[in-house]
């Protein structure tokens, strides 16, 4: 019995350590460097930024000649297309010394996700004087982002009023 | 000649004096600038200035690399004239102070700023210099007009002289000037930061022109637009680029 008692214990304790262990790897590799999230986030804009070019496509020259509904089913699709990075993005485990950064960053995201919305309504609506206050709000909220990140060297995450037409 | 400024949708309030960084690795590009009047007609290109400032910084501290090129490039549509401006040559700025080169080259100045860089002496620490730029409009060379950038450096004191060449391409900023920094230039292409201000109101056969030209071409429903202003791209010793471009807003009249 008392051997019995004895392995047991060993048992229980090696059980344990292993357990403690595994979850210690799996806490490591949920906390990824800074460098291992640029890139994991870089892989996840790149196809959605580039979709964005592309929907965005003419909608200078939309708004240019007054198409302005045109312009904004244009704006529609890249308000889509950033509202599924933003969510793809958000999911990604974030470097615990850039957390607090990176929480402001996404509430400029989230912002920035509203902005193009009603930019959309605006545009739809034929409400160009508001289109207009609402894209130079647009505008200067995604350089606040970038501010917020620069130090992790984005290029497709980072906001670029260049893709928008 | 045809107008303007790029534009997309338009605007009120993009804070002309927050201008736009990035960083690449240790290194920060900033750019910043805006053109005034900000007031343009929608249709005909008006006179404007453009102001742009801007510079290298690296986040720890450590001495700026060393830039073999700069270009700053300018939207396809506006207007760039040197028709009817006097030209000065390399050989009038050549070893010219500042007061040298206007004595020199006044009637060809088109603008005038200001450039700070580390420099580098053997078995000295890194120490940073400030140097006065002018702008004059040069002779053409292989077909492209070159813009000559003068710099002196009272303290040191130097005088650099280099030629921008002014290029039209497709794209964006289809205007572009810019100048290879060559070896020779010693310490200087160690650059931190600059201000540039361009710009210059002139008359030729009795009509008034302007170096610079600009509108603000957006439609009658709106009151204000975005315009990409400006993109500067600094070629670094390697071979690697980097750059910055910013948006700015204008108003149509």
């Amino acid at each position: 019995m008392k051997i019995g008692t004895k392995w047991t214990k060993w048992a229980v304790a090696l059980v344990l350590a292993l357990a403690l262990g595994a979850a210690a790897v799996a806490a490591a590799e949920e906390e990824p460097t800074r460098d291992e999230y640029v890139d994991q986030l870089e892989a996840i804009c790149k196809p959605d930024a580039l979709a964005t070019q592309r929907v965005m496509k003419g909608a200078r020259s939309d708004i240019q000649h007054e198409r302005l509904k045109v312009a904004a089913g244009k704006f529609a699709k890249a308000d889509s297309i950033f509202g599924s990075t933003v969510k793809k993005i958000s999911a990604v485990a974030r470097p615990p010394a850039d957390r607090e950064r990176l929480k402001k960053w996404f509430g400029y995201l989230k912002q920035q996700e509203t902005y193009l919305t009603k930019i959309t309504a605006k545009l739809r609506a034929e409400e160009a004087i508001a289109a207009q206050r609402l894209t130079a709000r647009f505008i200067h909220n995604g350089n606040l982002a970038n501010n917020v990140v620069l130090p992790f060297g984005f290029e497709y995450c980072s906001f670029k009023f260049s893709r928008f037409g | 000649m045809a107008l303007g400024l790029l534009f997309v949708l338009l605007a009120w309030s993009v804070g002309a004096a927050s201008g736009e960084r990035s960083q690449r690795g240790d290194l920060i590009v900033a750019l910043q600038g805006q053109i005034s009047p900000l007031r343009l007609p929608r249709h005909e290109p008006a006179p404007v200035r453009l102001h742009l400032e801007g510079g290298l910084l690296t986040a720890d501290g450590t001495l700026l690399p060393r830039v073999d090129r700069v270009e700053i490039g300018f939207p396809t549509q506006g207007v760039i004239s040197t028709q009817g401006l006097p030209v000065c040559t390399v050989r009038q700025l050549l070893n010219a102070t500042s007061e040298g080169a206007l004595a020199a080259c006044r009637p060809a100045l088109i603008g005038h700023g200001s450039v700070e860089a580390d420099v580098l002496l053997p078995d000295q620490g890194a120490f940073r210099i400030d140097a006065r730029l002018l702008v004059f409009n040069g002779p053409r060379r292989h077909g492209h007009r070159l813009l000559l950038l003068h710099g002196y450096a009272p303290k040191l004191p130097t005088t650099v002289v280099l030629p921008f060449r002014l290029e039209r391409h497709r794209g964006r900023f289809g205007i572009t000037i810019g100048a290879d920094l060559p070896a020779a230039l010693g310490p200087w292409p160690h650059l931190a930061r600059f201000t540039l201000d361009l710009g210059r109101r002139y008359s030729f056969r009795g009509r008034p022109r302007s170096f610079i030209s600009a509108s603000c071409p957006i439609p009658p429903i709106f009151t204000e637009g975005f315009v990409s202003l400006a993109r500067i791209t600094y070629t670094l010793n390697g071979g690697r680029e980097v750059r910055q471009a910013i948006t700015r807003r204008c108003h149509g009249l």
